[in-house]
This record gives C-alpha cells, structure tokens and sequence, in this order.
C-alpha cells in the first residue's frame, strides 16, 4: 500500500507537486497521468526518494520512506523506467539477479528466479539468459526490465512510463501482458504516462494531475464518466465513449450465441424458426468453423451451401479483449455481430453491435451537462 | 566492375613497400666505412654483402610477386615472407658487409648502418602490412615467423658478424649501463604512469561529480600539457631542492633538486591529462538511463561506481592510460637533463659526441619500447572490457 499525505516538492520558488494526497490500495494499479510538467515523474521519484519531498510524509506498506534508509527502500520497490537502463555490461540473467544480488542471495536461487521471471514476461529463457541488452529489440529490452523489476518480488512496482519508447504495435502487446501479470500477481502499483488509453486500460485508479495538484482521484469509468472539472473533460478527449469500450471487457456483455454442429446443419432451419438470424457452425472440438445467415436458406436446398467459412482467428474475437478490439473488428469486417473464441479457437459466444452501443452510451447525460455548465 | 577486379588483381602496398625497397637498396648507401666512430668515412652500397645481396633481390622479386598473386591467400603468405625474410637478411647482410669492410683495418674503425639499409628496413615493414590483413587464428602461426626472424638477427650476431656493426659495438662497450639504463627508462615512465593513474582517476571521477571541479581539472590537466618539457622541469628544480631541504626525511626518500624526482613529477603530471579527460569521458558517457536504473534499485553510490560505472569506463581509462604510457616513455629520455639516468644519456651523449650510432643506441630502444607498449596494452585493454559493449 501507498499513502501519500500532503506531500509537496519545491524547486526554487516553483512547486512542483503541490499537496499531494493519494492512496493506492493493496493489489491495486494506479495510474498518474496529465501533461508533461504536471509532477506526475517527480511523485513517483518521491516514493524512492530518488528526489526528497520538501514536506508531507510518504507510507509505504505503514512505514514512513523517511526513516529508511534510501537504499534499502528502494531494494523493496520494483523500478521500471522509459529508457529501461539495463546494464549493458551484464548479461540478461545478471541484469535481472541486480537486485537479489544486493539482498544477498545465493546463486542457485538467483539463477532460478532468473528463468522463472523470463518464463513470465514471455521470453525462453535459454534463449535469452545468455543474451547481453544490445543484442535484444526494444520490447524484449523492456520484458526484460520488468522481469528485473519482479527479481525480488517486490510487494510494490514503481513504473514510469514504461512503455513510453517502444512502438504502438508492440506497447498495446506489453500492456496486454502487464494487465495479464498484475492479474496473476497482485502487486501495488504506481504507473506514470501520458498516454490516457494507457491509463484507461490498466488502471484500477487514475490520478489526473496538473501543475502539481491533483485533479481527479477516481476509477477510469468515473474519469469517463463524471469528469471532475473541464481541465479533466478536456484531457480525457471527445471520444470518452470509445475509450471506455477499453474498460469493458469482451466476456462481460457477449450473450451465448446458437451453435449447430457441423453436419447437422439442417438443424439451423429449427434455428430460424426462433429470433437468431445468425448460426455459427462449429467443429466436434468445438472450434469455429464458419457461420450462417438463416435469411438465406431457401425451404428445398442443402443447408450446407449456406455455410460461409471463416478463419476464427480473423473473424473473431477473444473473450479477454476490450470492447473496442471487438468493435474495430466489427466495423473492419462490416459485421453486426462477432463470435467471441477462447484461446483455442473454441466458440464461446458472441457480441452484437446492440451491445457495443449500450455500452457507449452509458454515463453520457452527465457528461453532456458538464459540457453544458462549461459552455455556460 | 573493371575498377574492382583492377584491384583484385594486384596489391597496390606490397607493390609500394617492393619499390622502396629497391630503392634502398640501389640508391643509397648500404653501410659506411670509418677510420673511427666519429668522423665520416666511405659509403659502400649492398654488394659488399656478397651473397646477401642475392637473397635481398630475390625476396624483393616475392614481393613484387607477392603484389600480383591470383589468390589472397597467396598474397598474403607471399609478401609476409618476403617481409620477414627481408629482416632476416637484413641483419646477414649488414654483418657480412661488416665483416669484409674491417678487414685490413685498425681497431677503431667502424661500420656504421647506412641509410639503405634503413630504407629496406622500412620496406619490409610496408610489405609485411600488406600480407597482415588476414587474421591468424593461432598462437603458433602469429608468433613463429617474429620468433624465427628474431632467432636469424640473433645468429647473425653470433656467427654473421653483425656484432662487428658499430651500432653493436657502441653497445659493447656500453653493455652494463645500458640495461640499467633501460631499467631506469622503464622504472622512471612506469612510476609516472602509475602515479599518474593514482592522482588521474579519482581526479576525472571528481569531475564527473562536480561541474566546477571539471572546470578547473580538465582546465589546468590541459594546460600543463602545453608547457615544454624541457621548462617544467627547469621550474620543479627550484621548488623541489627547497622542499629536499626543508624537510630532511623526504630528502632521504630523494627528493630533490636533482635526479630522479623532478622527472618524475614533471612525467606524472605529463601523465595526468589523457588520464583525467579519459577518465572523465567514459565515465560521463555512461547512459544516465543506466545510473538511474541502478540507483532506482537501491545501489549505494559506491557499489553504482565499482559495479556500473568504472566497468563501464574501464575500456576508454585503458585507452588513456595507453596513451600516457607511449607519451612518457618518449618524454623520459628528457629527465636526463635534471639528472635522472635513463636510455635518453645515451641520445644526449651522441649528440654531444656527434657519435650518431650513439644516438641510435638510446632512440632505437625506446621507439621499441613504446610500440611494445603500445600493443601490449592495447591487447590489455581489449581482454578488460566486458564481454557485452564489446565492438
């Protein structure tokens, strides 16, 4: 757990944060965000002293950072930064044993620890142990970084804007794996960046900053939803109802879809008789085979003619994607529905376009009348 | 296309190195004749060397070959033994030459090397960088040649009568001192590199702390360097012969006016600055990111320095202390004029003398010395850095 109290920094006669308070609750993800110069780097800097508050008092799990020793604080707070700062001069394996080594470890736990935590971010370790940093791209770089980060298990992780230098491509697969890690997890964290889809997607709590002070201290649907003030409304961005598709997860508003087997496809004329104009069709295994539009069955045909096949990975999308994954692939697709796989390939449901707007227009009122007041 | 294949088919360095050594060993003279070791004599070209003279047609005419060879692989070995087995011959020659010219002659007349054979000498050297380029992989096969030729300029002055050059002769007479001389040499520039690492180091870390301190260190560091040799020794006698006087223990310790001291702080503070300013740059050009990261997971500033940074450092404060080393080992043989006993006595005496195979005797060793140096401490330099900022 963190606690901040009143904490403020001072440079010269600017403040830089500005009586601060937040807590970030055990387990939870908070995510600092505003513009650049809004305090958000030098917050998380205070957590680890790495910059000294000039007053209030800081709680990490119910001890004052003041009355520890800065290094041995900072040993109990993974650190992931932007540039990563991996040593160069050390292998992958050395690099992520930095900090059990300053605990003392020995080297059969380092050397294990080590793989365990490649195997969780996602590289082989015997491919990677071995490696030094110059001879890895910038998204194994930053795995890597957050594995160095995990080496000693720390309760809490500071992370600044980690995912800040690799390409969109490649953030959206780091971020997915974060969320998946903080899932399995449970560490308190605090996250900085200014990128609001980020925040929106691995937040349990965003903290709004500007000029040093705290804007808004809420969940992403309440920022969504109920902007505190216009500085707030204006940073979130027109399209709040896409953003908030992040927040909503695929498995949470699919409804169970109608399902034939494959070659008993006749059995979809029953199906039409009922209110579903789509059946999918699927394997034994209960993978996605393809689907029918029961508008065009004709009463003497073969039902099997009016199967179209398709590839589930392109024409589906995974229980664990975001609303607005569903969506884009809804409109690339021209569909207005779209089966939802496990990882598979095995169909476990579907989401309709019905459903995606339910989930948009949601909280709109309020936001209207603050845009409203703001005009006014 | 044809520009290329133009230079697949024949080596334009070997070719060089051949043309200058025909050069030397037609145009000039191979050795020079005199009563005695300080007056002018006879020049006498390479045929005084007899049989010699063949060998050194025949592996100019390798060299030659060597530059038009079909293959690399043929090139390569060609012209590496034309320019090892122009040495070889070389050191033969010069000693028949020798030989034969003192026959008849009193007992102080000498052979000295001419500036022929100085000129095959550096032909060789341009042959052998040709045939170098292809890296050897093993021990036996970089070091069997240097030590086969070392052993034919051994034996020439065993049996080939190149002991009867006066070059060797000069060093006859000289045998004793001169490997104290050398000793002193390498004791006086290694005391200055050392005790230029102890005040350097710390000295360019302390920079890298302290923006004013970077200022005035790498400021004074640089102008020291462009205070004559010569002068800043003049100017330590003075200050150092008082502080001999004033305090007796550390007269004892020889510090004094004269000898041995004023040298070797003159060459340690020569010493200073391409350790300082390397020192300094590698350290400031460790990643920030890196320090961050480091201190982020709660390393003292003492483990970031020995574990991050100097390691980090390491390769360009070898590179510094390299280039101290070739500097000192040259500025020692001016210490010689505040008293210190080094190979430069011997510089210093043949040119009062104007006994030039004198001279030679002092210059030839430390332009050995310093390359020597140079390589050794570059291959040091290479094994110390971390496997992974490797080039």
């Amino acid at each position: 757990m963190i606690r901040l109290e009143g904490v403020t920094r001072r440079y010269g006669d600017e403040l830089a944060v500005d009586d601060l308070s937040l807590e970030v609750a055990e387990g939870e993800v908070c995510v600092l965000i505003g513009p650049s110069g809004c305090g958000k780097t030098t917050t998380l800097r205070m957590i680890n002293r790495l910059i000294e508050p000039s007053g209030g008092s800081i709680m990490v799990n119910g001890r004052n950072v003041m009355s520890m020793r800065p290094e041995e604080l900072r040993r109990g707070l993974g650190y992931v930064i932007q540039s990563i700062g991996l040593f160069p001069h050390l292998s992958v394996e050395r690099n992520i044993g930095v900090v059990p080594h300053l605990l003392g470890w020995d080297k059969q736990r380092m050397a294990e620890r080590a793989r365990e935590l490649l195997h969780l971010v996602g590289l082989d370790p015997e491919v990677y142990l071995g490696k030094y940093p110059r001879q890895l791209s910038g998204g194994e770089a930053q795995r890597v970084g957050v594995a160095r980060a995990l080496a000693a298990d720390p309760p809490v992780l500071l992370m600044d804007e980690p995912f800040g230098a690799v390409d969109p491509l490649n953030r959206e697969r780091l971020q997915a794996e974060f969320a998946r890690i903080q899932r399995e997890l449970h560490k308190t964290v605090l996250f900085v960046t200014h990128d609001i889809d980020e925040a929106i997607r691995l937040a349990d709590k965003v903290a709004i900053m500007r000029d040093g002070r705290l804007q808004q201290f809420a969940s992403p649907e309440e920022v969504l939803n109920h902007p505190a003030n216009k500085f707030v409304h204006d940073f979130v961005g027109a399209d709040r109802a896409l953003k908030r598709l992040v927040r909503v997860r695929v498995e949470d508003v699919m409804r169970s879809p109608a399902i034939v087997q494959e070659g008993s496809e006749e059995l979809a004329f029953r199906v039409a008789a009922g209110r579903r104009r789509f059946v999918y069709v699927i394997d034994a295994a209960g993978k996605l085979v393809g689907w029918m539009d029961t508008a065009d069955l004709e009463p003497d045909m073969d039902p099997a003619e009016a199967l179209t096949r398709v590839d589930p990975a392109q024409a589906s999308v995974r229980s664990d994607a975001s609303l607005r994954d569903a969506l884009s692939r809804m409109l690339g697709l021209g569909f207005r529905a779209i089966a939802v796989t496990d990882d598979k390939c095995r169909l476990v449901g579907e989401v309709t376009f019905a459903a995606v707007e339910e989930a948009m227009t949601e909280g709109d009122e309020h936001i209207t009348n603050i845009a409203e007041e703001d005009a006014g | 296309m044809s520009d290329h294949s133009l230079q697949t088919r024949f080596d334009r360095v070997a070719l060089v190195g051949a043309i200058v050594t025909l050069a030397g060993a037609t145009a000039l003279p191979f050795v020079e004749l005199r009563p005695n070791r300080l007056v002018p004599g006879t020049v006498h070209s390479l045929a005084d060397a007899g049989v010699w003279m063949f060998a050194t047609w025949g592996l100019v005419a390798l060299a030659l070959l060597s530059a038009v060879a079909p293959s690399a692989k043929a090139r390569s070995a060609a012209s590496s033994a034309s320019a090892y087995g122009l040495v070889a011959v070389l050191a033969w020659a010069l000693g028949e030459a020798a030989s034969t010219l003192l026959v008849g002659q009193t007992s102080v007349a000498r052979v000295s090397i001419g500036s022929g054979a100085w000129v095959i000498l550096l032909g060789a050297a341009v042959i052998g960088f040709a045939g170098g380029e292809e890296r050897k992989r093993y021990l036996l096969r970089r070091l069997g040649p240097p030590v086969l030729v070392l052993a034919a300029v051994v034996s020439a002055f065993v049996w080939g009568g190149l002991d009867d050059i006066s070059l060797a002769q000069e060093f006859e007479v000289r045998a004793e001192s001169f490997w104290q001389l050398l000793a002193g040499h390498l004791a006086l520039a290694g005391a200055g590199v050392a005790l230029g690492a102890v005040f350097g180091v710390p000295l360019g870390l302390w920079a890298t702390r302290d923006r004013k301190v970077r200022g005035v260190v790498l400021g004074v560091t640089g102008i020291i360097q462009t205070v004559p040799s010569l002068a800043l020794l003049g100017l330590l006698i003075l200050p150092l012969s008082a502080l001999g006087n004033a305090v007796p223990f550390l007269r004892d310790l020889g510090v004094r006016g004269i000898g041995a001291a004023p040298g070797l702080v003159a060459l340690t503070m020569y010493a200073l600055l391409p350790i300082v300013r390397n020192t300094y740059v590698g350290l400031a050009e460790v990643d920030p990111a890196v320090v961050d990261a480091g201190r982020g997971m709660g390393m003292s500033s003492r483990q970031l320095l020995m574990r991050v940074e100097l390691p980090l450092a390491l390769p360009l404060i070898m590179e510094g202390l390299r280039t101290a080393s070739v500097l000192l080992i040259g500025i020692t043989t001016l210490t010689v004029f505040a008293g210190a006993r080094n190979l430069g006595i011997l510089i210093f005496e043949g040119l009062g003398q104007f006994a030039p195979d004198l001279i030679l005797l002092g210059a030839l060793p430390v332009i050995v010395l310093a390359v020597v140096v140079d390589v050794a401490l570059s291959a040091l330099a290479k094994r110390l850095t971390p496997e992974g900022v490797r080039e």
